[in-house]
């Protein structure tokens, strides 16, 4: 009988064993009080316990008779540009205010389509930062500031 | 008949002009907040909460509640077009809904969700009207021992949802039950796997998490492809549910809305089991379990339904006892108050048109809600042909204006990049988010009942079975259990039989 | 499909967003502008005050009744901000460590006193970070129990729980919580170590309690008396030196023979350390003006509650109380052994 090995079960399973894993270690800095009195520790210990077990459950059987899925492409420039751009708007919202960071958060996010002109890129920017704008500060009201301190008034 | 009568006072407050306009604007902005990502019912009452100091005390009330139930409608329709469920119960609807708007049958998804809620909101609000007092005294019967033991069973069940390997739904189910733990300790107040970040202390918010895995993955999905595929929706074949669509919807609906207004009812947290219980339910007494996954449409009118009556019924709790069962009834427990009306028991005797109003106007907003949404459904539908382009920038700037909006918090923004990746990751291994969801909302419920339980029992484990509810739920959990790992094992032995050969 | 009719159909579902977010507006116009007294520099831009959480609840609804006024008398919007998360740290800390200009206040209550006691690293201290404005209010609290609950009086309740403190359960409304407060002081003033059974805020814990899951507790009045005049809790006392003009009947914890136990829920106003003097002043004055306000007693009186005399809404006066409350805090806290992280 042949093996299937599957690389997608092994890395799910190794993404689950090292959550698990990192949880049991966190949660034993914790009081894990008696089994019947529990501490904060206890239940995140026990979960990340069967967490673990599973993942090693699931490289085990990726080992043997994995599921075979097509793992394809991986969209770097997309994953990197949706990265800044939202840890960007995080980061500056509060400091740039609303208008400045919807305008690069958007604009950031439209290059993560590899296909997309510079041109429309600009427009999609502006046309989306208007339209959040209306929608969220004045129609829903929300209390950002249009424009933040950091531009200085 | 008494009944009549306190309907008939009821609807002739509904129907006064100021209340119906105001149930209006409830239902429109509750639709349009559960419409856009991250800004839930919750935010949008707490913003609106002082303007509606001036007002009537049961048009104020008319109003929150009108967005609160409109919001779960909303809920679905984004989850239907773009794979972002705003709510707990929306990660249900975007399963199978999504994979309809896929398959261009988005009209008959969003249609039958439409319906579907519009039954069960008038069938719950039936429920209300004629057996409140007694269901509130029902709930009170669950003590943390019955809630540990009904939302464990939820757990197990939510295996369902789940279209490939049980093990890796597990998997999610346990590590979103870890992710639940994050934050302060109810109990001792320690801060547990926050990193010294004192803005972690509240937890992660269920929306940051539901925005990363389902909308950011998705996107990364769409776009990975980007230079093979153009088209991501098939051309949109029809705007309604076909005769064969309706026909099998009415099995669903019925069951969905009986299940949704009895789980609706328990203040500890049974509205969030409704929508996928239900889909668990369908899933299993199905003939066609394959479609599950990939566009069934039981899969979508069943837990709107169940969800859409919960919603409904979940106001038994705070009319008829002043005890509020979600965020948004705490919210309400302020209004009353700012009103001159104490919250409790009394509500019913001291303020009947207050109490008949806001149920008769539930079902008015079940009815402005349907006349609303029908119409709009065209539009979604049509939303769907923006460029791709233009679609995901908008996705991934609402979700992330959304967000921060919840508390102000950079690190909600910051946890839908982290969840995306992660979701990304496991996705692209087989794995599916709505397990993970699912555990993410039930684990701090599962911990808290639990621990609870064993301290008002002062330690003494066998409380979940002395206590008849309690027991009854756990003897459903294991053979939920037995049901779910069962077929699984018979089907190993016949993939290992088959290798054999 | 033709390039045109996509653009088409995204500028029609914009529309849509457009009309919908317009309702919004119509009905959203939640900031209050006031048209009194300006000039004289502050405030010339929007003042926000801090609610460290969430909407909605007892003290959100306070700022909020009393924003109004306030923004009227000092001539600027004045916008209420909840930022939420660990008993009120969070927000409590942004402000500290705000520009101290008079435009970003923070409303704080009797958390502000027992922040330094439950949690290390707090990241500001009270006295050291914030200037007083003044008191607001102060919210009586009232010891309740499942109505089946043997003792009928408060005297009874100590001897009970005295002679069953292993099976007799407290609950409350989560660490740090007004109710925990109230709890360990009972603990003190009784003289006896109970199981306290925590939840997540006062909805839930009132739940079990009304449903006879838990035996007693003590909340703020504003979230009792309903329950209270409804028959579905047992009251015992109410925490206050003077009786609740809604509960009548309910004698006060002195009355009942428990002077040791007085606690209320006080609320007060903060600036950040450097404020300008006269900025204080001025925003004392607002304060005032507002608790003077008829709209405002009158809803205040409805939470169960009414503003301070006026001579207590004065930033010597809350100095002093927060003084006194931060002793007395950090020695019943560290009696009891309690930390939050």
């Amino acid at each position: 009988m042949e093996r299937r090995r599957s690389f997608p079960d092994v890395l799910a399973g190794g993404v689950f064993v090292l959550i698990g894993g990192a949880f049991v270690a966190g949660s034993l800095g914790y009081e894990l009080g008696t089994p019947l009195r529990m501490g904060p520790g206890a239940f995140p210990l026990l979960v990340g316990a069967i967490l673990a077990a599973l993942g090693l459950a699931i490289v085990v059987k990726g080992l043997v008779a994995g599921e075979m899925i097509s793992f394809g492409p991986i969209p770097w420039r997309a994953i990197g540009v949706i990265v800044l751009a939202v840890v960007f708007f995080g980061f500056t919202v509060r400091g740039l205010g609303f208008v400045p960071t919807s305008a690069v958060t958007a604009l950031l996010t439209t290059l993560a389509s590899s296909r997309v002109r510079p041109l429309t890129a600009v427009a999609v920017a502006a046309g989306l930062t208007v339209a959040s704008t209306l929608i969220f500060v004045v129609g829903l009201q929300l209390r950002i500031p249009l424009w933040g301190p950091w531009l200085g008034f | 008949m008494e009944l009549l009568d306190n309907l008939a006072l009821g609807f002739s407050t509904a129907l006064l002009v100021q209340n119906v306009l105001y149930c209006f604007v409830g239902v429109l902005l509750g639709t349009a907040v559960g419409v856009l990502p991250g800004i839930g019912p919750t935010a949008t009452v707490a913003m609106l909460l002082p303007i509606t100091f001036s007002f009537e005390p049961v048009t104020a009330l008319i109003m929150l509640a009108g967005i609160y139930y409109g919001a779960q409608y909303g809920g679905s329709t984004t989850a239907i077009l773009i794979n972002l469920p705003g709510e707990s119960s929306a990660a249900v609807t975007a399963l199978d809904g999504h994979v309809m708007a896929r398959q261009g049958r988005a009209g008959a998804a969003l249609a039958a969700a439409a319906v579907g809620s519009f039954i069960a909101g008038t069938v719950a609000t039936v429920a209300l009207a004629v057996a409140a007092p007694p269901l509130a005294r029902v709930a009170l019967e669950f003590g943390p021992a019955e809630y540990f033991s009904l939302v464990l069973l939820g757990l197990i069940v939510s295996i369902a949802l789940a279209r490939g390997s049980a093990l890796k739904a597990l998997a999610m189910i346990a590590l979103g039950v870890l992710l639940g733990t994050v934050g302060q300790d109810i109990y001792t107040g320690t801060p547990r796997f926050v990193f010294e970040q004192r803005e972690l202390y509240g937890g992660i918010d269920f929306v940051s998490v539901a925005v990363g895995m389902f909308g950011v993955a998705e996107i990364l999905r769409n776009l990975e492809n980007e230079q093979t595929r153009t088209a991501i929706v098939s051309k949109v074949k029809n705007l309604w549910p076909t005769r064969e669509d309706r026909r099998r919807i009415v099995g669903p609906i019925a069951r969905g809305t009986g299940l949704g207004a009895a789980l609706g009812v328990l203040p500890g947290g049974g509205h969030v089991l409704a929508s996928f219980t239900s889909y668990a339910v369908e899933k299993r007494i199905s003939k066609r379990k394959e479609e599950f996954g990939n566009g069934a449409i039981e899969g979508v009118a069943g837990p709107e339904s169940a969800n859409n009556a919960a919603a409904q019924t979940s106001f038994i709790p705070l009319l008829t006892l002043g005890l509020p069962a979600h965020p948004v009834m705490a919210l309400m427990v302020g209004a009353f108050i700012v009103h001159g009306i104490t919250p409790g028991p009394n509500v019913i005797t001291d303020e009947p048109e207050l109490f008949w109003g806001l149920i008769a106007s539930m079902w008015i907003g079940n009815v402005l809600l349907v006349l609303l949404n029908l119409p709009l459904i065209g539009v979604w539908v049509r939303m769907l042909r923006i460029p791709y382009q233009v679609l995901f920038p908008m996705i991934i700037l609402f979700a992330a204006i959304g967000t921060y909006s919840l508390s102000f918090n950079a690190y909600d923004v910051y946890a839908i990049v982290f969840f995306g990746i992660l979701g990304y990751i496991l996705i692209k291994c087989g794995c599916e988010p709505a397990p993970l969801l699912l555990g993410f909302v039930l684990g701090p419920l599962v911990e808290e009942n639990l621990r609870r339980a064993l301290i008002i029992s002062r330690g003494d484990a066998s409380v979940f079975l002395t206590r008849p509810i309690s027991a009854v739920l756990l003897a459903l959990a294991a053979a939920a259990l037995v049901i779910a790992v069962l077929p699984a094992i018979r089907k190993r032995r016949e993939v290992v039989f088959a290798e054999d050969e | 499909m033709r390039p045109t009719s996509r653009y088409r159909a995204a500028a029609r579902m914009i529309a849509a967003i457009g009309v919908v977010s317009l309702a919004a507006a119509c009905s959203g116009n939640g900031g209050t502008t006031g048209g009194g007294d300006a000039g004289g520099g502050y405030p010339d831009q929007n003042i926000t005050i801090v609610v460290p959480f969430s909407a909605g609840g007892p003290t959100d609804t306070v700022t909020r009744l009393i924003a109004e006024p306030m923004a009227a008398k000092l001539g600027a919007q004045v916008v209420v901000q909840n930022v939420e998360g660990a008993g009120g740290t969070v927000g409590a800390g942004e402000v500290a460590r705000a520009e101290p200009d008079g435009y970003t206040v923070l409303m704080h209550h009797i958390g502000m006193s027992t922040a330094p006691a439950l949690y290390q690293d707090l990241g500001f201290a009270p006295l050291e970070n914030f200037q007083t404005i003044g008191l607001v209010t102060e919210v009586p609290m009232t010891i309740v129990a499942r109505k089946d609950f043997a003792p009928a009086t408060l005297q009874d309740l100590v001897a009970h729980v005295k002679a069953n403190a292993d099976t007799v359960t407290l609950a409350n409304a989560g660490i740090g919580a007004a109710s925990h407060l109230c709890g360990l002081l009972f603990q003190t003033a009784a003289g006896v170590k109970l199981q306290e059974v925590p939840y997540e805020g006062t909805g839930p814990a009132l739940t079990d309690l009304v449903g006879g899951q838990v035996d007693f507790m003590c909340d703020q009045t504003t979230n009792t008396s309903g329950q209270i005049s409804a028959g579905e809790v047992k009251a015992y006392a109410v925490t206050t030196p003077e009786r609740v003009k809604s509960l009548p009947d309910l004698p006060t914890t002195a009355e009942a023979g428990l002077p040791q136990l007085e606690v209320s829920v006080w609320h007060g106003l903060y600036v950040p350390t450097g404020t300008p003097q006269d900025v204080v002043q001025k925003l004392s004055e607002a304060l005032k003006v507002a608790l003077a306000d008829q709209k405002v007693i009158d809803q205040m009186a409805k939470l169960g509650t009414a503003p301070v005399p006026a001579e207590d809404a004065t930033p010597q006066a809350h100095r002093t109380k927060l003084e006194e409350q931060l002793g007395t805090w950090a020695k019943v806290i560290a009696d009891a052994g309690v930390k939050a992280s």
